[in-house]
């Protein structure tokens, strides 16, 4: 039940356990601990062959749009917030709450993802930066892209938890509760995939004509159908997601939801990482 | 495991945490692309941007990801990668930093060589 017995578990300690860690929690520390060196050998990649560039290596900052990663950096981290909320949301027992702190964080999730697919395209096809193009492409590249994945990850973990919620406490065939989950996913995902289309866009729209009226209605003249359908989609999950009685999701499986928290943070804090090696030090000259 | 607890209050209260360290996130982070155009040393923008850096990691992981609230092997667990990382990271770029000041040592004396490319088959 949703309400019930809201704030009775204690979230940070689990006497049943022999650590007296919840053993989710201590599965996905464990977890972070090795993706901590996988992306320690990738970011010393990168920074190693920095130090020493080979010839044919493009200048960096001729390249990077520090405008744009700073933004989407702002939306990682605002995602982290959300995140947060999220799971103090459900470690009170607030559906509601977690629902919609669960969504914006997707959305924030698939804003970055956007930002990045706009900048990967735009060095692919405008700069030239291929992955064999050059030693610095290959880093760069690998490096982001893993971490994209990792985001590209998260927001599916997120979208998986956000339907979980809607599961119904028991008496309900299950072919009705997989249908309508399946019809739940298709909706989330079309609505997901709009959303890269339409962040693609703007940022396309916004690079083209600069930060104007001009460039928002070159953006919606060229996004018509995916704004329709985008406005559809929404329309389908509000449907889809009104209560309809009591679920099997609340307080008892905030760990679940905070598993996935702990690992949504740690890709915001790589890339707080990635942000400052990767990009902010090209514009400081070297020692 | 269900414990009445008497940190209701304390729970409450990290909505305000939460968003004061993500408000805090977002100023650090402002202060980070302003520094690099900031006419200052070389030396103070890298240590800047690195002490920045690192208090925006432990801001997220002692605060979101609530290792101030949780047991202290959750923090001794993932320092534990960290520190494997890291040292793997300074390890590895020390040990390059070297090669790279004895490189441009290097180039001086020596002439560029034509490297012939190789087709793979």
């Amino acid at each position: 039940m949703s309400h019930a017995a809201a704030g009775a578990i204690d979230h940070h300690h689990d006497p049943s356990t022999s650590t007296g860690i919840p053993n989710k929690k201590l599965f996905m520390w464990a977890f972070l601990a090795s993706d901590c060196m996988f992306f320690g050998s990738l970011i010393s990649t990168h920074l190693v062959y920095r130090l020493n560039p080979i010839e044919g290596n493009p200048g960096p900052t001729d390249l990077f749009d520090i405008e744009l990663t700073s933004f989407s950096t702002f939306i990682l981290l605002m995602s982290s917030l959300m995140m947060a909320l999220s799971v103090s949301a459900i470690q009170k027992g607030n559906i509601s709450s977690t629902r919609r702190c669960l969504l914006t964080t997707m959305f924030f999730g698939l804003i970055f993802l956007g930002c990045q697919v706009y900048e990967f395209s735009h060095f692919v096809h405008e700069k030239g930066l291929t992955l064999s193009s050059s030693i610095f492409g290959s880093t760069f590249y690998v490096l982001t892209g893993t971490h994209g994945c990792h985001v590209a990850v998260g927001v599916l973990w997120l979208a998986l938890m956000y339907v979980r919620t809607f599961k119904p406490a028991g008496g309900v065939s299950s072919m009705a509760w997989l249908g309508k989950t399946l019809l739940h996913s298709a909706a989330l995902v079309l609505t997901m995939v709009l959303l890269v289309d339409l962040t693609l866009g703007l940022v396309h729209a916004i690079a083209e004509d600069g930060l104007s009226g001009a460039a928002f209605a070159h953006f919606a003249g060229s996004h018509v159908v995916s704004l329709a359908a985008t406005v559809v989609t929404v329309f389908g999950l509000k449907v889809l997601g009104k209560d309809r009685g009591a679920v099997d999701f609340g307080e008892a499986h905030a760990i679940d939801v905070e598993s996935m928290g702990l690992y949504w943070h740690f890709v915001d804090i790589v890339w707080i990482v990635i942000f400052t090696v990767v990009y902010l030090v090209e514009y400081v000259p070297l020692i | 495991m269900d414990i009445p607890l008497p940190q209701t209050a304390h729970e409450h209260g990290k909505f305000r945490i939460f968003m004061q360290v993500a408000m805090f996130l977002a100023v650090v982070t402002g202060i980070e692309i302003v520094i690099i155009f900031v006419p200052v040393s070389d030396f103070v923008q890298y240590s800047v941007l690195a002490f920045l850096s690192v208090i925006k990691f432990l801001a997220v992981i002692f605060y979101f990801m609530h290792l101030r609230w949780d047991k202290a092997f959750c923090t001794l667990l993932f320092f534990i990668g960290l520190i494997l990382g890291g040292g793997t990271l300074g390890a590895l770029v020390s040990l390059f930093w070297e090669d790279r000041t004895s490189a441009t040592a290097d180039a001086v004396a020596i002439a560029p060589i034509e490297v012939e490319s190789v087709k793979l088959v």
